[in-house]
């Protein structure tokens, strides 16, 4: 074995000058066969956006850039462009934000249900004056963690299929935010039939499971997948049925229209039992305690995502919790009113240009307390419970959820002739 | 229904053990108070005075260098082995005296049942993480130095419930 | 029973198929899996029935009887509590009581009083660590919790006695090794009030859920017969009909004085197998309440020699810990070290009863018929 010793070469003036030379022939090639052609496509191809009547020229955009007077328009018009909606708020952004809430709520609401600290020492020096708030930063220290292990693919795997399960699973669930309406004029995707495309997106979830399970080439993610399969579409069918009575109720499919139509009384006093049948049947989706089957720690080791290690299974626990905020959020719109309550929150001025206004403000404050505790419910669902056989499970989707379901359904289109809810709009 | 009944109070349960107060130690900051100074033995009586049982402390004005001590830990742990110490001691004609590997033992307090002369008891002190093997060899120059050990928290009961104060 | 392993010529990893029968999967829920403890359950499932249970024990198996021919009387103590530390007293026990017999030591009554008090603690130690492992086999995390936190109060009794919180190496032939503190009485008093509130807060979330009670009720059901025949002990005893406890039947040191009961159900599934364990710790702190008032004051350990040795004789004691029946027989030829020490264990005493069991039950019944048994891995490897 030789051992090789690191020299320190001396230095030579020529070998600096050629270095700095070549470095600067690599920038200037870079720059005029990449850099430049994109700016002379975008000067040329890409017309000036017109806010409020003005076509902004560069000119003009570094003036508003440095003078936020002058810039206050465009502040308002990014917040209402479609790539703000999509990538910040109320998009995926904001989603992955509200997750990160949850899993800190998580694991602190446990904790104290189960009379100890949950996490304490990770960020507790920014806490120092509320004690209970320790471990606030505890999730980057997990994040940083997972994205560097080693991700271990088992041989023999489908590695396609492997790869790609985690993604379609954040993908899917981004999906959903983007249906979901969180203030008056603030939703990413106002489609005619929301509520169907919300149920389209969540059959992709069993699927993308089973595929998982089946990469993975070994023995417990096959039983937990193919117990996952069967959880997630016995499920699927009391959810729909329990949001029939709604969509009888509201006249129309569009998730704002549902909103709006709760004006007078919120659905969850006029079809309780719907409501309650839409909080399990949404338990079982997202797999949480007590329907906690296909990852079952201590009978099949972790279920369809045994194999999954490092940020693979970051990815698949970001898409569950995104998930969690999506099927709380699309509870809070069908059956609590969506955003609408009574007007605590003032507009957002910025130097005399409403940038928010104050019912849209108001609606987001009231949207993000009302899914928050909805899913605080859902945490607290997790404390109390342990987990529930697949022959139980099964024999109560199948039987005694749909009997039920369809009570709830005879129920709306009773309160629906009988006068009691208007006939709502047309469509 | 019987199960929506056993839910609800499974719900009420949880629901209250939310205003119940947090059990837990936070170690490092709050440390456990035992009682006493560690566990020791009276040879006259035969019999063992309450204390904890950690590290060890050895009194070298009272050791003779018998081995009663590694005599005893031989079928145990084999952790103590005796030593030749520079200092001279009256009543130690051997020269020799314990020294006690704590990556070996298990803290049974055998050894300390053994003497006859006083002069090996244990204390309060636990907190003996090392970085190599060799530092967890105490030597009896390590062993006489009595441990600084300050704990003042325990358990209190009120009505909120059970919680670790001073 | 003799495992034959058939590795039939299968082209991807992890599936065994037996030859004719292709529809039989053999699962290995072995020693590295969460729900298992260090002991391998060969089971070979069709669908999700188990078709046939093979336990497999001998993953920590240590030879504890061989070793204990190498040290004296005195130095096998804390080399014996080590099978089963968490309920160190109560192997420990018999053992005392053996040698005690072997010595012919009288011990004063002050020290019956206390082993029998810390024997009581440890068996409520180790019965809220069994509830906390069975909540978690279910998936209940809280119930993981709870058991954990409230054994700490006992955990601090003990190791103010004892000096060591688990590991107290505290009974010697002869009594025991050091007086109680002054402040162990009140202490111990205020403990065990709160301790028994909190007990019965278990029963709202865990033995009243419908979901608890719809994974054990009627899941493992083990027959009176049957039970008596296959040799159970213990709390999965009582749990199926019989009456049947050490500390009625041969009474040693002071049971005979104290005033209890002993708990039995009729139905024998696995929701008895976990609710009389919980009855009895009501009955363990009454115990342990009485004996605080009724113990004398005096001494506590008579004087023992350095290498005490009996004549050549057998002796045999038995003891009621908290799994069931524990037993030792002790050959002594006359030297200070023993001839041959044979411990038995209720764990392994329930193997065939979980073997009897696990058979025609479903896949998902196995943590809980499992755990039900009390089965504790490095006891029964000894």
């Amino acid at each position: 074995m030789v051992i090789a010793m690191a020299t320190v070469s001396e230095f030579k003036f020529s070998e600096f000058v050629k270095s700095v030379l070549w470095l600067l022939f690599w920038v200037i090639l870079i720059f005029s066969l990449i850099v430049l052609p994109i700016i002379f496509v975008i000067l040329f191809y890409i017309p000036e956006p017109v806010i409020n009547g003005v076509r902004i020229n560069p000119y003009l955009l570094l003036t508003m850039l440095t003078n936020p007077q002058i810039g206050a328009p465009l502040i308002k018009a990014t917040i209402e462009s479609t790539f703000f909606k999509i990538a910040v708020f109320p998009g995926f952004t904001f989603a992955a934000l509200f997750a990160t809430v949850l899993i800190y709520a998580e694991r602190k609401v446990l904790a104290k249900m189960q009379l100890r600290v949950g996490p304490y020492h990770a960020g507790r020096e920014a806490f120092w004056w509320a004690n209970s708030l320790g471990g606030f930063l505890q999730l980057i220290a997990d994040l940083l963690k997972l994205l560097g292990k080693e991700i271990i693919v088992p041989a023999g795997a489908d590695k396609p299929i492997f790869w790609a399960a985690p993604v379609v699973l954040v993908v899917a669930a981004a999906g959903l935010i983007a249906l979901i309406p969180v203030a008056p004029n603030w939703v990413i995707a106002d489609i005619d039939v929301g509520l169907l495309a919300v149920f389209a997106l969540l059959g992709f979830f069993p699927l993308t499971t089973l595929l998982a399970s089946y990469a993975s080439n070994s023995k417990y993610p096959f039983i937990g997948g193919l117990r996952a399969l069967y959880q997630l579409i016995s499920y699927e069918i009391p959810l729909i049925l329990s949001v029939l009575g709604v969509v009888i109720l509201a006249g129309t499919l569009n998730l704002t229209g549902i909103v709006n139509a709760q004006n007078p009384y919120w659905f969850i006093i006029l079809l309780p039992i719907g409501a309650v049948i839409f909080f399990i049947t949404a338990l079982a989706e997202l797999e949480r305690i007590p329907f906690d089957l296909p990852e079952a720690e201590s009978e099949i080791v972790a279920g369809w995502l045994t194999e999954y290690s490092g940020m693979a299974y970051g990815l698949i626990q970001l898409a569950n919790y995104i998930k969690m905020y999506a099927l709380s959020a699309l509870f809070v719109t069908l059956f609590l009113g969506g955003w609408m309550g009574p007007q605590i929150a003032s507009s957002i001025e910025f130097f005399d240009v409403t940038i928010i206004s104050a019912e849209e403000a108001n609606g987001v404050t009231w949207f993000a307390i009302k899914t928050f505790g909805i899913a605080l419910l859902m945490i607290m669902m997790r404390g109390i419970n342990p987990r529930i056989k697949i022959d139980i499970l099964l024999r109560t989707a199948w039987s005694k959820l749909i009997a039920i379901a369809f009570i709830n359904v005879f129920i709306a289109v009773a309160l629906l002739y009988l006068g009691v809810v208007p006939i709502a709009g047309g469509a | 229904m019987g199960s929506v009944s056993g839910m609800l109070k499974a719900i009420a349960s949880g629901s209250k053990h939310l205003a119940i107060r947090r059990f837990t130690l936070r170690y490092p900051e709050q440390k456990l108070k035992f009682v006493g100074d560690g566990y020791q033995f009276d040879p006259k009586e035969g019999v063992g005075i309450a204390g904890y049982r950690g590290r060890h402390i050895l009194y070298q004005d009272k050791c003779t260098g018998c081995q009663l001590c590694s005599i005893a830990c031989e079928g145990i742990a084999e952790a103590i082995a005796m030593v030749k110490v520079d200092k001279q001691y009256k009543q130690n004609k051997k020269g020799i005296m314990p020294q006690i590997d704590y990556g070996k033992c298990v803290f049974c307090g055998l050894c300390v049942d053994a003497c006859p002369f006083y002069a090996l008891f244990m204390t309060d002190d636990y907190e003996l993480a090392a970085y190599t093997k060799e530092h967890l060899i105490y030597t009896p120059d390590q062993l006489a130095i009595k441990p600084k050990y300050i704990g003042t928290y325990e358990i209190k009961i009120d009505e909120l419930g059970a919680y670790h104060d001073e | 029973m003799s495992i034959k392993h058939e590795d039939t010529n299968t082209s991807v990893p992890g599936f065994h198929m037996e030859g004719e029968d292709r529809g039989i999967l053999t699962l290995s829920v072995g020693p590295q899996h969460p729900g298992s403890g260090h002991f391998r359950l060969i089971v070979k499932v069709d669908g999700d029935i188990i078709v046939e249970a093979l336990p497999d024990p001998g993953y920590v198996h240590r030879g504890e009887e061989k070793m204990c021919e190498y040290r004296n009387y005195i130095q096998n103590i804390p080399h014996l509590e080590r099978p089963m530390i968490a309920d160190s007293c109560g192997i420990l026990y018999p053992y005392v009581l053996a040698v005690e017999e072997l010595i012919n030591i009288q011990v004063p009554e002050r020290a019956k009083y206390i082993r029998v008090i810390m024997a009581e603690i440890n068996r409520c130690i180790f019965e809220l660590y069994w509830l906390a492992i069975y909540g978690i086999f279910l998936g209940h995390s809280t119930m993981f919790m709870w058991p954990m936190a409230d054994r700490e109060l006992l955990i601090d009794l003990a190791e103010m006695a004892s000096g060591a919180r688990v590991t107290h190496a505290y009974f010697v032939p002869g009594g025991v090794r050091n007086d109680l503190p002054d402040n162990f009485v009140e202490k111990a008093v205020r403990h065990l009030k709160y301790f028994r509130s909190r007990l019965k807060e278990y029963k709202d979330i865990f033995y009243d859920n419908p979901l608890f009670q719809s994974r054990t009720i009627g899941v493992g059901v083990l027959r009176r017969e049957d039970a008596i025949n296959l040799g159970a002990t213990g709390p999965v005893l009582r749990a199926s009909g019989v009456e049947h406890d050490i500390r009625k039947v041969e009474p040693y040191d002071v049971y005979d004085e104290l005033d209890f009961k002993v708990i039995t159900m009729k139905e024998g599934d696995s929701y008895a197998r976990a609710y009389v364990p919980w009855l009895e710790m009501f009955e363990s702190v009454e115990i342990i309440l009485q004996a605080l008032e009724k113990m004398p004051n005096g001494p506590v350990r008579t004087k023992l020699g350095p290498n005490p040795k009996g004549g050549v004789a057998e002796v045999f004691k038995r003891v009621e810990a908290a799994r069931g029946e524990l037993a030792y027989y002790i050959v002594s030829d006359g030297n200070p070290k023993p001839y041959r020490v044979k411990l038995s264990v209720p764990s392994f005493r329930e193997l065939p009863v979980m073997a009897h069991l696990l058979k025609g039950a479903k896949l998902a019944d196995m943590p809980s018929i499992y755990w039900s048994m009390n089965y504790w891995p490095v006891e029964a490897d000894r």
